[in-house]
């Protein structure tokens, strides 16, 4: 097992060594190689995965290895794989979706002048996303962390002669580097008290009662500003909207379904780490960032802007289901998100590629042009509504059942619970009003429309997949009992906090749920059933209530002025620093560049004048045996560095014989 | 290793490590401050500079009650050995920070990024001085190094000084590759890098065959360049002429001083066994037999030096010379596996300090109101400008070694040293007594030109020298006129603050 996981490390790695190297030189640009690649990985993932599900225990960890990697002193770092049932899951996740973006890309990117840096970036992220999800440690999870950050950043500047895009995928990774900070700072209090970076020994160590009370509340929350950078989150969600600049499948794949799905997966892997504080901070930056983010979509013109609003809102739900102790179901929605979001934003991307432009105002009646995309597209709709029997529908009810569940066991805390129910409503809202302006009514720009076609096979075939994916109603079950919430015995009795999390209470747990499935059924039917009346039946008129609510319509077209807001403060502070720096980069760095360049003509010239001096420098007042000497050594002085550090070396070897006899 | 124990250290350490962190307090305040003044040029930048070093000066008497203490992990060490060359230090920067600031040569440089490198160049002498293991041995020099680079180049329009911090940097990057390697030879044929815990198991064997001769002298290399011995000194000469004078001053004194405070405690400490108080002396780690080595370093250093120096024209290149020698009378102290020979070093670091930086002032001088660095301009000068003339006789004199001044005493207490050492170093002694000679030559004939030659026809008026520099000649030239007449005070100081080694 440990020898596939490590051919599912290396098969991107080494597609993307090729690709980047020879690529170019390829049949096809070397397309096949990468997505070989990533379907041979699938095939190993399944097999993983069918290991997994064939013994069917909770939390089974099927495999580890470990080998040393940094003695130094009493430090002691390790590296290695752990494969448990949860990465199970997540490889058969991120090896799906990238396979099927692999493939789709074929179609999509075709002609791209650097077609083969794609697809050798999108190897890189794969490896990296993949290795993120494989290791058994904090200090690796951390470097993943930050190879998917870059692999990212690649590509969302991959269309780098945009300056909107070059300027997003900056912003992306500056933000991620915000968060990163934190969570570095986290892994170093964890590893400075416990000593190592092994997930398994830092548990110990935790259940020993090493760590605990307000230090442990601290790194948990440190450890989860990285999730709130990577999986962005409130407040430092503006990077995501952004990074759309990058190719459609790249938003799929890496700001859809996998990477921003790393957040959750980290809090999930580290999940006993996080005391009540802590999650409870988890679960209010979740329910904050699922309303922020799904009021700004009810506004957005943009299609996959609409979606990358989609995706954060639906992260601050798995964030909410983790934060309310709903361990499972959270894991649960990162999978059936990952799918349904792959194929909403692929669905997007089969429109763009029709009608060559992302704005829906000049969209409309794609439906019959584009069936195929239509009705895959309509499934995922439906699924992220929250739908019965799709896999959206389960996922989601389970969270919200876990956040009622909180709420009922801590009245306080109800308002998690309400905000998210309202948030699932706008979402059925926002996501249909796509639907409907993108495939329904009348075509509204003639031209875009008639251009406007199916997309390839290459295309269609993952949308169908996803599609399949995105049904899955027999998915809960299994789920619920491969993933199940891990305990730390003796957690509670040192760990002091306000509240606890006593949901999982049969009673309580069971009211919840019902009470959770059928507001959630009422709440989604009635925001998609607002959404036909404004936008398929064109009852109420979209634009004379934008006039009326203008202020708040402005305010969330224009994001909550989050952009603004940080321009203003953290950035303008950042430019004047920046400024500073610049200065002395021109001061001094450049002052040492330009003297190096002049350097050769000023040796021959420095030589030219020693000698002058030497001849002129007679000595008229020594002893003139004395006065020989010293000129004779000074001659050793000729200003020619390369001769000096000879001298040196001279003489070390000068001073090991003389130690010597 | 239990963690949360080193955590534990880490945390009670803070508590001795005070003068540190309000150095490095003050290091941000001054780019905070540069930050917020709107002149390029403000007076305030120095204000700060020097409150800020006089604060760290209290802080560091302040640390003389703690005793002798190891902190971080034995990282670093607070004792009175420290906190003497401590002193020294901040003394210098104090004394070139006032230097600077009428230094003609860095008018219209900014000052805000030159006082920072400044205090942090001192920081990083500071834990040179505490360094108790290769660790942070090698990483104190660095920053120290690096710091200097920058302070070399700082003049970056002029030619020689861009060039000198190229040349600096090229030979410190080849010098500290050759200690780092000197470095990790030593932690293969030990397993520790703390020094103490080296000298332990060094002391416990028997040989140690070739390696540990050639991690002795790879390490030699790197304090070498740091106090620029022979065959190390090549950078100097072409560094002290082309980087601004206070500069050179500085870093003819500070950094050198902190090498010497470095491989004092490397050398007696990781390469010695024996001894235990009193002045009683100790031997040298059997199978290297450093003494004689830096014995021959040390002759070479100052023969070298002041044989050179004399055919020098241009002062700054004579004084680079004559520093490098002054390198050479020290380390002789440093030979003598014996508290009395580190002690007279010890007391000839703070003398050095006094005259050479004394010397610059004068060049500093000089340059504003002759417009000069060669000798041959500095004819008729005690005609012309009596007062810099008359305190260059006193620097002079003393860098010479002639009574009464206190580089009379200095001297003194090293050869005293030597010749108590026992007749295996009375070599050093002659070779010591004959450069002596040697220098007195180079000396006097600045003095000669100052005193006894005429200046040229279109050079007679008087030259106007303000009375800031007045005050500045004699902050250095008095004190060492009394220390040449009562030196017990010193030389008291010197002697509390020796017994470092065995203890720990």
């Amino acid at each position: 097992m440990i020898t596939s996981a490590i051919l599912i490390l290396l098969l991107p790695l080494v597609a993307f060594i090729i690709q980047i190297f020879v690529g170019k030189r390829l049949p096809r640009k070397g397309d096949w190689v990468s997505t070989g690649a990533m379907f041979a990985a699938l095939a190993l993932s399944v097999g993983i995965f069918i290991d997994a599900v064939a013994q069917y225990e909770p939390n089974n960890v099927l495999a580890t290895a470990t080998w040393d990697w940094i003695n130094f002193g009493p430090v002691h770092v390790t590296f290695g794989f752990l494969i448990d049932n949860l990465t199970a899951f997540m490889l058969v996740v991120v090896t799906l979706v990238s396979s099927l973006v692999h493939l789709y890309s074929i179609g999509y990117m075709h002609g791209d002048p650097r077609y083969n840096r794609y697809f050798a970036y999108l190897s890189l992220f794969s490896f990296s996303m993949l290795g993120l999800v494989l290791v058994d440690n904090l200090f690796g999870i951390y470097i993943f962390w930050e190879l998917v950050g870059l692999s990212s950043y690649l590509l969302i500047g991959f269309w780098f002669e945009k300056d909107s895009a070059a300027n997003a995928s900056k912003k992306a990774f500056i933000t991620n580097r915000v968060g990163d900070v934190g969570m570095f700072a986290g892994i170093m209090i964890l590893f400075s008290i416990t000593g190592t970076f092994s997930f398994n020994e830092v548990f110990a160590a935790v259940a020993d009662g090493h760590v605990g009370g307000t230090l442990l509340t601290v790194a948990g929350i440190l450890l989860f500003f990285g999730a709130i950078g990577k999986s962005a989150q409130f407040p430092l969600h503006v990077w995501l909207p952004d990074a759309m600049e990058g190719p459609t499948p790249v938003s799929a794949l890496i700001h859809a379904a996998t990477m921003v799905a790393a957040g959750v997966y980290m809090v999930g892997r580290t999940f006993v780490l996080y005391t009540p504080d802590a999650l409870l901070f988890i679960a209010y930056i979740g329910t904050i960032t699922a309303f922020i983010a799904a009021t700004i979509a009810i506004v957005q013109m943009d299609i996959k802007r609409v979606l990358a609003y989609s995706t954060i809102s639906q992260l601050g739900y798995m964030m909410v289901g983790l934060g309310t102790g709903g361990y499972t179901a959270g894991l649960f929605h990162l999978t059936t998100h990952a799918f349904f979001k792959a194929l909403l934003f692929l669905g997007s991307g089969s429109v763009i590629h029709a009608v060559h432009t992302q704005e829906m105002d000049e969209m409309g009646g794609l439906r019959k042009k584009m069936p195929i995309t239509f009705w895959t597209f309509l499934i995922a709709t439906l699924s992220i509504s929250g739908v019965f029997p799709l896999s959206g529908f389960w996922s989601k009810d389970a969270i919200l059942a876990s956040a009622l569940g909180f709420g009922m066991t801590h009245p306080a805390h109800m308002p998690i619970f309400v905000v998210l129910l309202l948030s699932a409503g706008v979402t059925a809202f926002y996501m249909f009003r796509i639907v409907f302006l993108t495939f329904t009514g009348e075509p509204r720009d003639k031209k875009k429309y008639d251009h406007a076609h199916e997309s390839p096979l290459t295309m269609t075939i993952p949308l169908v997949v996803l599609a399949v994916l995105s049904v899955g109603t027999i998915w809960w079950g299994w789920v619920e009992h491969m993933l199940v919430k891990p305990e730390l015995a003796s957690y509670g009795s040192h760990v002091a906090s306000a509240v606890e999390h006593a949901a999982e209470e049969h009673g309580v747990a069971h009211s919840a749920h019902t009470i959770a499935m059928f507001s959630s059924v009422v709440v989604a039917t009635l925001g998609i059933l607002l959404s036909a009346v404004v936008y398929f039946w064109r009852k109420i008129s979209a634009d004379a209530w934008a006039e009326k609510l203008k202020p708040i319509h402005t305010f969330l077209w224009n994001k909550y002025y989050f952009d603004e807001l940080y321009a203003a403060t953290i950035i303008r502070v950042t430019l004047f620093k920046s400024r500073l720096f610049a200065a002395f980069d021109l001061k001094i760095i450049d002052g040492i560049v330009n003297g190096t360049g002049r350097l050769t003509a000023a040796f021959s010239r420095l030589q030219g004048s020693i000698d002058l001096r030497g001849v002129d420098g007679a000595v008229n007042f020594v002893a003139r045996f004395v006065g020989y000497l010293g000129s004779q050594l000074r001659g050793l002085q000729t200003g020619n560095i390369q001769a000096y550090i000879m001298m040196a070396l001279f003489a070390v070897v000068l001073l090991f014989v003389f130690q010597q006899f | 290793m239990d963690f949360s124990a080193v955590v534990q250290d880490n945390i009670n350490s803070l508590l001795y490590f005070v003068p540190e962190l309000i150095l490095t307090g003050l290091i941000l305040l001054l780019v905070v401050a540069d930050l917020l003044l709107k002149e390029k040029h403000s007076p305030w930048m120095s204000i700060i500079a020097l409150a800020g070093a006089v604060v760290v000066m209290f802080s560091v008497v302040g640390q003389y009650e703690l005793g002798t203490r190891s902190i971080f992990n034995n990282m670093l060490v607070v004792d009175p050995f420290s906190l003497y060359f401590k002193l020294l230090f901040l003394a210098s920067a104090i004394m070139v920070v006032f230097l600077s600031i009428g230094s003609i040569e860095l008018a219209g440089r900014p000052v805000g990024e030159y006082f920072t490198l400044l205090m942090t160049l001192t920081l990083g002498m500071f834990l040179m001085a505490s360094a108790t293991n290769m660790l942070t041995i090698f990483v104190s020099i660095e920053l120290v190094s690096i710091m200097s680079f920058v302070l070399a180049t700082y003049l970056k329009t002029r030619r020689r000084s861009s060039e000198a911090g190229l040349k600096y940097a090229i030979y410190g990057a080849f010098s500290s590759g050759l200690m780092l390697y000197g470095i990790s030879l030593l932690y293969g044929l030990t397993g520790t890098l703390n020094i103490y815990e080296i000298g332990e198991v060094l002391a416990g064997r028997d040989s140690h065959g070739l390696a540990l001769v050639v991690s002795v002298i790879f390490i030699i290399a790197g304090f070498g360049y740091k106090i620029a011995s022979v065959p190390f000194h090549f950078w100097s000469p072409d560094v002290y002429e082309g980087a601004p004078t206070p500069i050179t001053a500085f870093l003819s004194v500070g950094p050198k001083a902190a090498g010497f405070a470095m491989l004092i405690r490397f050398f007696n400490v990781a390469l010695a066994t024996g001894g235990g108080g009193g002045s009683e002396s100790w031997s040298a780690t059997a199978g290297v037999d450093w003494p004689q080595l830096l014995a021959v370093i040390s002759a070479a250093t100052m023969t070298l030096g002041n044989l050179v120096a004399l055919s020098q024209t241009n002062i700054k290149r004579l004084l680079a010379y004559s520093s490098i020698a002054h390198a050479g009378y020290a380390l002789m102290g440093v030979v003598l596996l014996s508290e009395q020979g580190i002690h007279a070093t010890m007391f000839y670091l703070v003398i050095y300090y006094m005259m050479n930086l004394g010397a610059f002032l004068v060049v500093i001088i000089c340059q504003d109101i002759v417009g000069s660095e060669r000798i041959e301009d500095y004819r008729g000068l005690a005609f012309r400008a009596p007062i810099p003339a008359l305190a260059m006789g006193v620097f002079l004199f003393s860098l010479t070694g002639l009574p009464p001044t206190a580089g009379f005493i200095g001297k003194f207490y090293l050869f005293a040293g030597v010749i108590k050492a026992g007749t295996s170093f009375y070599w050093l002694a002659i070779v010591g007594l004959l450069n002596s000679v040697v220098a007195l030559y180079y000396y006097a004939r600045i003095l000669k030109a100052m005193f006894f030659e005429k200046a040229g026809e279109e050079a007679t008026s008087t030259l106007p020298v303000s009375p800031y520099y007045v005050t500045l000649l004699a902050v250095f030239a008095v004190p060492i006129i009394i220390l040449g007449l009562y030196w017990a005070p010193l030389a008291d100081l010197a002697h509390h603050s020796v017994g470092f080694l065995r203890a720990l």
